[in-house]
């Protein structure tokens, strides 16, 4: 009993003093986490007044988050190039408010995106371009939502990129507006057509939503596969899935890929033998396809969001800085879209210095977190010239382009450089096609 | 249904005779020193590169020297041969930088591991700064196979030249590495240190050397397969040696580690088992060629050719 009652006794205190110690570490810890907001707050860049334009740190810092390195890293060479292009431009004309450009290596991956946009805004970036893949997209918006950061996508085409907050908008416009109007191309020129083969990269992520428009736009136009076959992207022998697609004697190819493997696919399959029609989708949108698939790549059949071939002011500057820069070269659709992400958060953060001005509620009297909600109405509400033509906004951050390009490609007589030819603009509105016109 | 089973057999023989050729480079330096080098993927995108550059290949506009090329454009075979040379070198320089200061220090051979792979790391990294990511192609018709057709039609069954020709260097290697192994004298003391090195030191063969020459050998064959690949399905960015060093890796595994015999077998039967899987699931490929080695290794743990290694106590 004694040994019951005093062994009882002492789980007693031995109770309370854990509760007691319990108590001190659930204070201490409050204290500590509360000590953390308070710090975290005084140093959340978000909180600090932003500086007049000609103060030391008067820069509005813009971040982009692109692949350098990676699986995606030949478009984030391609973006790299179109956002230090637009950089240069637009510092060079008249402007109220100087931009600094500071550029992260968002790699290929989410992780990897997700980190360089938490740096970029630690940093006090007043603004996001990137990231590179919609796939990257989905899981790296959302931290720029929370913190009120505006993000403008310059190569993110997958559908539901807009929705994703109200800070996040894009300047590529998705892919079931323009993929299934180089499939009408094919049409046309082969009426006849009634077999078709798809090839998609099964694990990447904007691949498979691509080969699903097109498949429905075939299906639209009364058209079943007779093959469909998956790849990867890591993949660079395709004689299996080539051959397999052959039996079924195809008289078109529909290939939703990279630049690297769906050039590869390409040259093996005109080696193979195959010499029917081939539409690729927006990921062989790239000048780096031509050194791969060389002579091979000669009539591929693509929809684009951008001609070289545009005849604006704009465009034409653009051209001209992208072939000092490179030897000659025409730009592609990704530098393009990579300057327009670039321009237009440059214009709308000069139209909200002067109009600010004006007003007498300059940038200067706010802090960066109030900007970044001003600078993304100003995003949305405004118009732009671009490169890829006119552009505006609907209040959810999709963009609103108005026309689109069928392309073939055309390799030169060496067969390591090409371009991609206009052979089809097409005016669209929110109810559908509008006008079509054939160069 | 002939034409069809001989298309399986082709396109299974066109990627393992790769295969093959990339696991017999594990294997060289897995039967001499009992390690794997986990560098020979980056040794394998190396040697692509360097056939592409000493055939005149322009450096491209994302790479360290855009538009820059060596002096001099070599036919294809040369620089196939010079490159696999220079491949072997710089798989003497991991063997330095990775390997040797392991060994003199009596570390844990895993540890070797992690070293070779933070060579091919930092190797695949310089390949990009200085050729950019971007893919290479090599020139048409650089094979000088202008006199065939670009594809054969061998019984119904389609294959590009250009492939079944990679397929016959491959054999050609590795028949030559296996004569060399079996009847060279340098090659039967490759095999003795394989066995024993200190006995082999005891009857005056020189096993550093022999670590060397496999390094050396090993890199060769992981050059002359990159620029191989290169030829027929071009350079898609300094990582594309890894994915085949991956592939040689469980092809090693397959066969039974340290086994020349069994690389050749490893690389043709997982080429079997590629090419066997129906084009709906061909997304699938690589999962079902690694079930494959599962359940080979689940019924022989040893691989196909493998010894099975009595332990003393």
């Amino acid at each position: 009993m004694l040994r019951s009652g005093g062994l009882s006794t002492s789980s007693s205190d031995l109770l309370t003093a854990r509760r007691r110690g319990s108590v001190r570490l659930a204070v201490a810890l409050a204290g500590a986490i509360g000590a953390l907001a308070v710090l975290g707050r005084s140093t959340d860049p978000a909180s600090k007044l932003l500086p007049a334009p000609t103060a030391p740190g008067g820069n509005l810092l813009l971040g982009a988050a692109i692949a350098l390195t990676g699986n995606a890293n030949l478009y984030g060479q391609d973006q790299r190039m179109g956002l230090n292009l637009a950089r240069q431009w637009f510092a060079s004309t008249s402007h109220s408010r100087p931009v600094t450009l500071q550029l992260e290596d968002g790699a290929s991956d989410e992780p990897s995106a997700i980190a360089a946009f938490n740096l970029l805004i630690r940093r006090g970036v007043v603004a996001l371009i990137g990231p590179t893949l919609s796939q990257q997209a989905f899981a790296a918006d959302p931290i720029a939502q929370r913190q009120g950061v505006p993000v403008v996508a310059p190569s993110n085409t997958a559908s539901g990129i807009p929705q994703i907050g109200s800070f996040i908008s894009r300047v590529s416009a998705q892919i079931s507006v323009i993929a299934p109007l180089s499939i009408d191309e094919a049409l046309r020129r082969q009426p006849g057509i009634r077999r078709v083969a798809v090839f998609f990269a099964q694990d990447d992520a904007y691949s498979t939503a691509e080969t699903a428009i097109f498949q429905k736009a075939l299906a639209a136009r009364g058209l079943k596969p007779v093959s469909v076959q998956r790849t990867q992207l890591a993949d660079n022998d395709f004689q299996n899935p080539i051959t397999a697609a052959l039996q079924q004697k195809p008289q078109l190819i529909v290939i939703s890929a990279q630049a690297v493997d769906g050039g590869n696919l390409i040259r093996q399959l005109r080696e193979l033998g195959y010499r029917g029609l081939i539409v690729v989708g927006n990921g062989l949108n790239t000048p780096n396809i031509y050194p791969i698939c060389q002579r091979w790549c000669d009539g591929v059949l693509i929809a684009q969001a951008y001609s070289p071939d545009l005849n604006t002011p704009i465009n034409r500057s653009f051209r001209r800085l992208f072939s000092e820069a490179n030897g000659g070269r025409t730009p592609g659709q990704i530098t393009a879209q990579a300057w327009t992400a670039y321009q237009v958060l440059f214009e709308a953060i000069q139209r909200l210095q002067q109009r600010g001005a004006l007003q007498g509620v300059t940038l200067e009297g706010v802090t960066l977190g109030e900007a970044r909600t001003l600078l993304m109405q100003e995003v949305l509400s405004g118009r732009y010239d671009t490169p890829l033509g006119p552009i505006h906004f609907r209040p959810d951050g999709e963009v609103v382009q108005g026309r689109f390009y069928v392309a073939e490609v055309q390799m030169n007589a060496s067969g390591r450089d090409g371009s991609f030819r206009l052979v089809h603009t097409v005016e669209v509105n929110n109810d559908g096609i509008i006008a079509e016109g054939r160069s | 249904m002939i034409a069809g089973l001989l298309q399986i057999l082709l396109n299974g023989a066109a990627s393992g005779g790769v295969y093959a050729l990339v696991a017999l480079g594990y294997t060289l330096i897995f039967s001499v020193l009992g390690v794997i080098n986990f560098a020979q993927g980056a040794l394998f995108s190396l040697g692509g590169y360097l056939t592409f550059l000493l055939m005149g290949g322009v450096i491209g506009v994302n790479g360290a020297l855009p538009g820059g090329h060596l002096p001099l454009a070599l036919p294809f075979w040369l620089a196939l041969l010079l490159a696999a040379v220079g491949t072997g070198v710089a798989a003497l320089l991991v063997e330095r930088i990775a390997f040797a200061p392991l060994r003199r220090r009596g570390a844990e051979p895993l540890l070797s591991l992690i070293t070779s792979l933070g060579a091919g790391v930092v190797l695949v990294n310089l390949l990009q700064i200085l050729m950019g990511a971007e893919g290479y192609a090599f020139p048409q018709g650089a094979a000088a196979l202008a006199g065939l057709p670009e594809a054969l039609l061998i019984g119904g069954a389609r294959i590009r030249t250009v492939q079944l020709a990679l397929l016959l260097i491959s054999a050609v290697a590795v028949a030559a590495l296996t004569l060399w192994l079996e009847r060279s004298r340098s090659g039967q003391a490759m095999r003795a240190v394989a066995e024993d090195p200190t006995a082999a030191t005891l009857v005056g063969i020189n096993s550093a050397a022999m670590v060397r020459l496999a390094f050396l050998l090993s890199g060769m064959l992981a050059g002359l397969g990159g620029g191989l690949i290169g030829v027929s399905v071009s350079l898609a960015g300094p990582y594309f040696g890894i994915s085949y060093g991956l592939k040689g890796l469980a092809v090693l595994v397959l066969g039974g580690l340290g086994s020349v015999p069994g690389a050749i077998a490893g690389g043709l039967l997982m080429g079997l088992a590629e090419a066997l899987i129906p084009s709906e699931a061909s997304g699938w490929r690589d999962a079902l060629a690694f079930a494959v080695l599962f359940a080979v290794l689940v019924v022989r743990p040893s691989g196909l050719l493998g010894r099975r290694v009595l332990e003393k106590v």
